[in-house]
């Protein structure tokens, strides 16, 4: 019997020498050491910093979600980042009655607007996520993790394209929200909470990196597709700059026409013969786009984005398939303050003006009501040679952020502004614009009639709905204090708002959580 | 940690020997009820100091051979007091045992047990005959209004589906607020588990191979499971055998399954053709001419069946019991049904003189399910005037269907053509063995466990080619199969002492336990099939296939230890310590520390409480506190990860999609949440324990509270981050009294009844205590919330605007001028609470809370004769519900909304008159407290038959026949307070037998 006991004994002393490992790693996800010690991965690492722009997590179209802030479709960064340029202004109304969305209509929102929360926290995603990199791929930590210094030269390069990526989000956000936080990969994760700068102070850091940058970039048409070289530097500047004074009571209007030579100079983009084709499924491969943001049918698929253009605005008697898309979301449309803008709304004479007017009202009662307004199926998910996109869900269409079209508008309007450059080549530039929408001379304008005024509402007929607009009217001075369109200030006949509008409001929530930040005024 | 299990298992192998017992004296007698005089079957008889036994037979007699130096035979029953009585040379001993006396009755507590009469916490026990009984698929349902301070309810009327637990209210709002389930020694994962293909994890355990449920309330008790115990532990015992001969038990039973009518919740054919008329004049073409009630249609009879068979029996070293169950049960919806089969087998046996027992439990389950497809809230939507099926169009397999991307479906449709179900299998058993070292040190004993949860499951979910939403969206039919694997090793070893010193007499403990889980979660979406023919079976012919998994493993280790400590039968105290260690945090905050310590103080006992003795039977005072933790959220929230992305967001450069990794956010000082609580506690008997009663204060505060919160921007990765931040507070007082009102031979009335208040409070959110973080997100628009997280107030208290009622008792329509300023806008109909004369989000106000402030049960036993009869009510009060089938469907304009489509509206549309949706309208909060009769039973006991060699029981059960209560949806019983068209709970009837042989 002793046996037993003794083995007993043993066993106790075994259990009380146990197992205390509790140190366990995931398997299906990794630590940074693990992902960067591979050259594979600072490629995949660097395509999520651009897949900021385009998708909303790690699975799509929707799933590991990157923000948790708002529904993760209603969060994708353009999303917002259009809503917010779009619907303040007159080009458009949706007829949801989500939280917070007629309120952007009004010009109404407030501090808990959720689509203002979301596009804020994208912003610094975008911007944490941009900080991580650097602070990942110093030289010390390429050398530690055993990173070949062959490979450090392309590192570099990703290096100088999420530093653009960065300043392109920090743009937005003085853009939109004017003193804003200010942090770098300088410092840490879960470190002590950012102070707020002055706009021009982050004015003058996005302009000093994009002069780090630029070299470091490959020239124009030097970098894949999708990628930025140096043309979108000189774009990024050139909006930086016409905006100076807004952002910092600066004229640098000089350094916008310097900028936007550079890339008309280059001889590396062209205008797209036919305007419709810049916002159709096949649109990469016009020659027209300077940088866009990539969607794919198959393998970038979100909720936002051109999934969000292709589909809110169909509803009606449109036909979703004459735009590849599966069905309408019966959302946007337009106010006459932008139909108003063409002399014949039907596209007959100026093929810019892409409205739907099937069973569907000019002027609105209503704001939910999807007939009220016409419908703008600008954008599409249909190809040059009228093919479907790869799934009628999702689109195939890519997001044109910058456009030679827009390179000369503002090149125009930067000389109407006394930023030196040529009177001649910008009423050339528009011309070629007039041109290409007529199919004719017919449109075409004379000097006398190159003013700053028509400049605004030619930017309008142009580039309205790409997300544009907010920006353009404030830096005319006619977004709040001026400036009447049906809604805003949330009357049918419009009215004039604050000029506290002209900046978002910073999300209750960051307010509360950084006691650092104060609140701009009128909030 | 293998090398233990390794030498557990050598060591079980080596012990292979026989004790032999010398026959000395016989003993005979019979064994009876104290009250009705009736035999007692399977009562076993222990001759005390040895491990001779036996039991009673079907007479209750029995025949006992007492070993060399047996003096004393001890009778017992479960349920009964156990008897001894001295042999003193007689070999006719008959003895009559009382029933429902606590006198003596053991409780399990937590690595061992302790006799009612010594427990310090709050524990309460419920047996197998005093459960719930009926149609029943989750165990828990068994207590289900039984125990004071637990709350126990159905998320939805689905059959087996989930049901949640709340001891004494939630301590936590991101962590998991579900109990610890401990079955047979062993704890199972957080809400017990549970992979794709199944439904409650819970459902693994035949409620009819339960012997008993033991909730551990307060830390005092809960404390010994450390990280675990936070929202109190639910001890599941099984059914053991007993020696004797074998007896064998069938009990099958049928039920029927009713919808229960109810109020109406979308409007008939008739009415809706009336309120298109005059509120969408342009859109009556597009009404039908049909008559159809969706949700009729959607519903049936449901019928069921269940079958247990057992065998139970033993030796004087060994028992055995083993079972077999199947069940199957259909739901009200259409589609849903769950079927089970099980399989249970227990073994004990002793040896060496008693000095090794050996225990050995083993259950497996399989379950099939099938599911409905959610289509109670289309039901609601879908146009009653439309046809179910469209002669003149076979696009959607002939049903009727609207051909728009985000129209609503055809409910029948849906039903009939879209397949949802899945299989899953479980198997979890354990191997005890305790070895006793009286003869080394008298009153040691080791134990040791050994224990294995496997569980696998797949569901599968396939969409046809023809159905609606395929069709619309150009797609040929898809597929989703889910799988599950979750494994969970636990080794547990602790040693127990137990000694006296003069009048103290004392229990020691001191232990280790080991548990791992890990957890493999594989799954393949499929898209675009060449034929529908082989279902989701043949992944093959999908265009487009999406794979991914998840792999989750995790850890618990704890070292633990215990004194129970009886000074004279007076004082009894209880301390407790647990050093726990997770793997969910980083190095610095691993292991926690988790004590507790309670007191109880038995006044009888006093001597100057001897006057009292006539009043009172019993009368303890219990004090209580201890700390206990939370750990059940995600893992890996400590570390840094980068994650990758999968096929569908890969990013283009140039030709090339390029796959991406994100760095996530997370947060490296994570730690867990604590919780410490307080308990006062009084136990009284009145009238020889004929009134009994338990009555307890408590206040639970949880503080480290875990929560998802806005970060600084940019300080972290991500805009949210799960940190420590927040605490909250529980405090209440519950009630429980029995009486047994009558008592006599052929008649017997007895009640119990319990009722507890809970009231929590937030007590801080951030590090500044002000935050508010709204929650209760509503269907209706995007990112809508109605429920607020705000210091001073009720977790998830309702946050609305308060909607001004007219002269007419009727909430102002929105859409018109009320307050004549010339404008329309909020505060035409809401309240201007600030007085600043306008209406925003400053003007929601706090009101009311989800979680009932108070929480009720009554039990009646009734018996005559061969009759018994019981019923249990069971209520809440104080909770509120928002009803958001009212408001996402309560305004004109949802009749037009979102297409070229017609949508039905909630009846309260045409009270209320709403043009446009008020989702964030207070109109839509109700009080939703109800008194339910859940569980009604009738019984007659045909005793022995067929010459006696069977006994005979029949009874009837009615489950959820009536519900009192002011709330106008459908059920006042859902989630948490916001009722959105759940499965509706049915009215089921049982009727079964009982054989026993």
């Amino acid at each position: 019997m002793q046996n037993y006991q003794a083995i007993l004994l043993l066993l106790i002393g075994l259990s009380m020498a146990s197992c205390t490992d509790l140190e366990l790693l995931p398997q299906d996800r990794a630590d940074p050491n693990a992902v960067l010690s591979s050259e594979d991965n600072y490629e995949a690492f660097l395509a999520r910093i651009y897949s900021g722009l385009a998708v909303t997590g790690q699975q799509g179209p929707a799933g590991a979600s990157d923000i948790q802030s708002l529904d993760e479709g209603f969060s994708q960064y353009l999303r917002p980042f259009w809503q917010l340029q779009e619907l303040t202004t007159e080009s458009s109304v949706i007829a949801w009655g989500d939280a917070g969305l007629p309120e952007l209509c009004f010009q109404t929102w407030t501090s808990d607007n959720q689509f203002v929360r979301a596009m804020y926290y994208r912003i610094f995603f975008q911007v944490s996520q941009a900080n991580e990199f650097l602070r990942e791929t110093t030289e010390d930590k390429l050398q530690a993790r055993g990173i070949r210094e062959g490979f450090w030269p392309t590192v570099d390069i990703y290096r100088a394209e999420v530093r653009f990526l960065r300043a392109f989000s920090y743009w937005h956000a003085i853009d939109m929200f004017g003193d804003v936080i200010f942090y770098t990969e300088e410092n840490a994760v879960g470190g002590d909470n950012p102070p707020q700068q002055s706009r021009a102070e982050v004015f003058n850091f996005i302009a000093s990196e994009l002069a780090a940058i630029e070299n470091e970039l490959p020239e124009p048409g030097g970098n894949v597709y999708g990628r930025v070289d140096r043309a979108a530097v000189w774009m990024l500047q050139a909006k930086l700059f016409q905006n100076a004074d807004v952002y910092a009571g600066q004229d640098r209007q000089s350094d916008a026409i310097t900028a936007l030579e550079k890339i008309i100079n280059s001889n590396n983009f062209l205008l797209e013969p036919e305007y419709a084709h810049l916002f159709g499924a096949d649109n990469h491969i016009s020659r027209e786009l300077i940088w866009t943001i990539p969607f794919d049918g198959l393998n970038t698929q979100t909720f936002g984005g051109l999934t969000y253009l292709t589909h809110a605005p169909v509803g009606g008697t449109m036909d979703p398939l004459a735009y590849g898309i599966n069905g309408g979301w019966f959302g946007l449309r337009t106010t006459s303050g932008l139909v108003n803008q063409f002399e014949d709304p039907t596209g007959e004479t100026d093929e810019r003006a892409i409205f739907y007017t099937d069973g569907q009202t000019l002027e609105i009662d209503n704001i939910s009501e999807f007939s009220q307004g016409y419908a703008v199926p600008k954008f599409t998910n249909i190809t040059s040679e009228g093919e479907t996109g790869s799934d009628p869900r999702f689109a195939d269409t890519d997001y044109p952020v910058f456009r030679l079209a827009d390179a000369y508008l503002m090149y125009a309007e930067s000389v109407l502004r006394g930023g030196g450059g040529s009177r001649e080549v910008a009423l050339q530039l528009i011309n070629d614009l007039r041109e290409r929408a007529f199919d004719s001379n017919a449109g075409n304008i004379s000097d006398a009639e190159l003013t700053l005024d028509f400049i605004l509402d030619e930017r309008s007929r142009e580039l309205y709905w790409e997300g544009h607009r907010r920006t353009d009217l404030i830096r005319f001075n006619q977004f709040s204090e001026n400036g009447v369109w049906p809604w805003k200030g949330g009357v049918a006949e419009g009215q004039t708002t604050d000029s506290f509008r002209n900046l978002f409001p910073f999300p209750a929530t960051e307010i509360l959580a950084n006691p650092n930040l104060r609140q701009n005024t009128g909030y | 940690m293998k090398l233990n299990l390794r030498w557990g298992l050598m060591a079980l192998s080596l012990l292979c020997c026989f004790s032999i017992a010398q026959a000395q004296q016989r003993v005979s007698g019979i064994v009876t009820d104290a009250d009705s005089g009736e035999s007692l079957i399977g009562a076993s008889i222990l001759v005390e100091g040895t491990s001779t036994g036996t039991i009673t037979d079907i007479d209750g007699s029995y025949t006992i051979t007492i070993p060399e130096g047996g003096s004393n035979l001890q009778f017992s029953y479960t349920g009964y007091a156990t008897v001894t009585e001295t042999i003193n040379g007689r070999s006719q001993i008959d003895v009559q045992l009382s029933a429902g006396s606590v006198l003596d009755e053991v409780v399990v507590i937590g690595y061992g047990s302790v006799k009612k009469d010594d427990l310090t916490g709050s524990v309460n026990t419920v047996e197998a005959r005093t459960f719930n009984q009926g149609a029943i698929v989750a165990p828990t349902n068994l207590i289900a209004g039984k125990v004071a301070g637990v709350q126990v309810q159905n998320d939805s009327g689905e059959p087996g589906g989930g049901v949640t637990v709340r001891i004494r209210g939630g301590t936590s709002v991101t962590a998991s607020n579900n109990p610890l389930y401990v079955v047979d020694g062993i704890p199972l994962p957080d809400n017990g588990g549970g992979v794709a293909g199944g439904r409650n994890p819970l459902n693994f355990l035949n409620p009819s191979d339960i012997e008993s449920m033991t909730v551990l309330k307060d830390a005092s008790a809960a404390a010994i499971y450390g990280s675990r115990g936070a929202n109190g532990v639910i001890i599941i015992t099984t059914k053991k055998g007993v020696a004797g001969a074998p007896q064998i038990t069938y009990d099958g039973n049928f039920t029927v399954s009713n919808v229960i009518a109810g109020t109406q919740q979308s409007l008939t054919a008739d009415q809706f053709r009336d309120v298109v008329t005059f509120a969408a004049p342009d859109r009556i073409e597009r009404l039908g001419t049909n008559s159809t009630d969706w949700f009729d249609q959607a519903t049936q009879t449901g019928f069921g069946t269940q079958h247990n068979l057992s065998i139970g029996g033993g030796s004087e070293s060994s028992t055995y019991r083993a079972s077999m169950g199947y069940q199957q049960l259909e739901g009200v919806l259409i589609g849903a049904e769950t079927e089970r089969i099980n399989l249970a087998l227990n073994f004990t046996q002793s040896m060496f003189n008693d000095k090794l027992r050996i225990g050995l439990n083993l259950k497996g389950v399989s379950t099939n399910n099938d599911y409905d497809n959610g289509v109670v809230g289309e039901t609601r939507r879908f146009d009653p005037t439309q046809p179910i099926f469209d002669p003149g169009n076979n696009t959607f397999a002939g049903f009727f269907e609207y051909n728009q991307a985000l129209a609503p479906r055809n409910p029948v449709s849906t039903i009939e053509q879209i397949q949802n179900g899945g299989s899953a299998y479980r198997g979890i058993g354990n191997l005890d063995l305790e070895y006793n070292f009286d003869d080394l040190i008298p009153g040691l004993s080791y134990k040791v466990v050994l224990g294995f949860d496997v569980e696998d499951g797949q569901s599968e979910r396939f969409v046809p080619r023809t159905y609606a939403n395929e069709l619309v969206s150009g797609f040929d039919g898809e597929f989703e199969i889910k799988n599950g694997r979750r494994t969970s090793k636990l080794f547990d070893t602790y040693l127990t002492y137990d000694f006296s010193v003069g009048s103290n007499q004392f229990k020691l403990q001191a232990g280790y336990s080991y548990q791992d889980f890990d957890q493999f979660y594989p799954e393949y979406i499929g898209r675009n099939l060449e034929t529908d023919a082989f279902g989701p079976f043949n992944p093959g012919i999908a265009d487009e296939l999406i794979v991914r998994s998840t792999i989750i493993e995790n850890r618990l280790i704890s070292f633990f230890g215990r004194l129970n400590w009886n000074i004279n039968e007076k004082y009894l105290i209880t301390a407790s310590l647990r050093r726990d260690g997770s793997s969910r945090f980083g190095e610095e905050n691993r292991w926690g520390l988790f004590p507790s310590a309670a007191f109880a103080w038995r006044v009888l006992e006093e001597s100057w409480a001897s006057g009292l003795t006539g009043a009172f039977t019993d009368l303890k005072l219990r004090v209580g506190y201890g700390v206990t933790g939370n750990q059940d959220f995600d893992d890996y929230l400590y570390l840094p990860i980068y994650q990758f992305g999968d096929q569908r967001v890969r990013y283009q450069f140039g030709d090339e999609f390029i796959s991406t990794v994100r760095a996530n956010a997370y947060d490296a000082g994570l730690k867990w949440e604590e919780t410490t609580s307080w308990n006062i506690g009084l136990d009284f008997g009145f009238l020889n324990n004929r009134l009994t009663g338990i009555l307890e204060f408590y206040q639970k505060d949880t503080e480290d509270l875990l929560f998802s919160i806005n970060v600084p921007a940019g300080t972290n990765l991500s805009d949210r981050v799960t940190t420590n931040i927040g605490a909250l507070r529980n405090r209440g007082v519950e009630l429980t009294l029995n009486a047994v009102a009558i008592d006599q031979p052929d008649l017997g009335l007895n009640f119990t009844g319990n009722i507890s208040f809970n009231d929590n409070e937030v007590r801080q959110l951030d590090g500044a205590g002000s935050a508010d973080v709204l929650t209760g997100g509503i269907s209706g628009g995007v990112g809508n919330n109605v429920q607020i997280l705000r210091v001073g107030e009720a977790v998830n208290a309702f946050y609305l605007y308060e909607h001004i009622i007219g002269d007419d008792g009727r909430p102002l329509a929105d859409g018109i001028d009320h307050n004549e300023d010339g404008a329309i806008n909020l505060a035409d109909i809401y309240v201007d609470q600030n007085n600043d004369g306008m209406v925003n989000d400053q003007d929601r106000r706090v009101a009311e809370q989800p979680a009932p402030r108070a929480v009720l049960g009554l039990t009646t036993n009734l018996t005559y004769k061969n009759f018994d009869f019981s019923f249990t009510f069971r209520g809440v009060l104080g909770n509120f519900n928002y009803n958001n089938n009212s408001s996402v469907r309560g305004y004109f304009r949802a009749i037009t909304e979102g297409g070229q489509w017609l949508n039905n509206l909630h009846p309260s549309a045409t009270f209320t008159r709403f043009s446009g949706p008020q989702y964030f309208s207070d109109y839509y909060l109700e009080n939703a407290s109800f008194l339910r009769l859940d569980n009604v039973r009738i019984g007659y006991n045909f005793g022995a038959i067929a010459g006696g060699a069977m006994n005979l029981n029949v009874y009837a059960i009615g489950q959820n026949l009536f519900t009192l209560t002011n709330y106008s949806g459908l059920d006042p019983e859902v989630g948490n307070g916001i009722d959105n068209a759940p499965f509706p709970r049915a009215r089921i009837f049982t009727v079964g037998l009982r054989l026993g042989l």
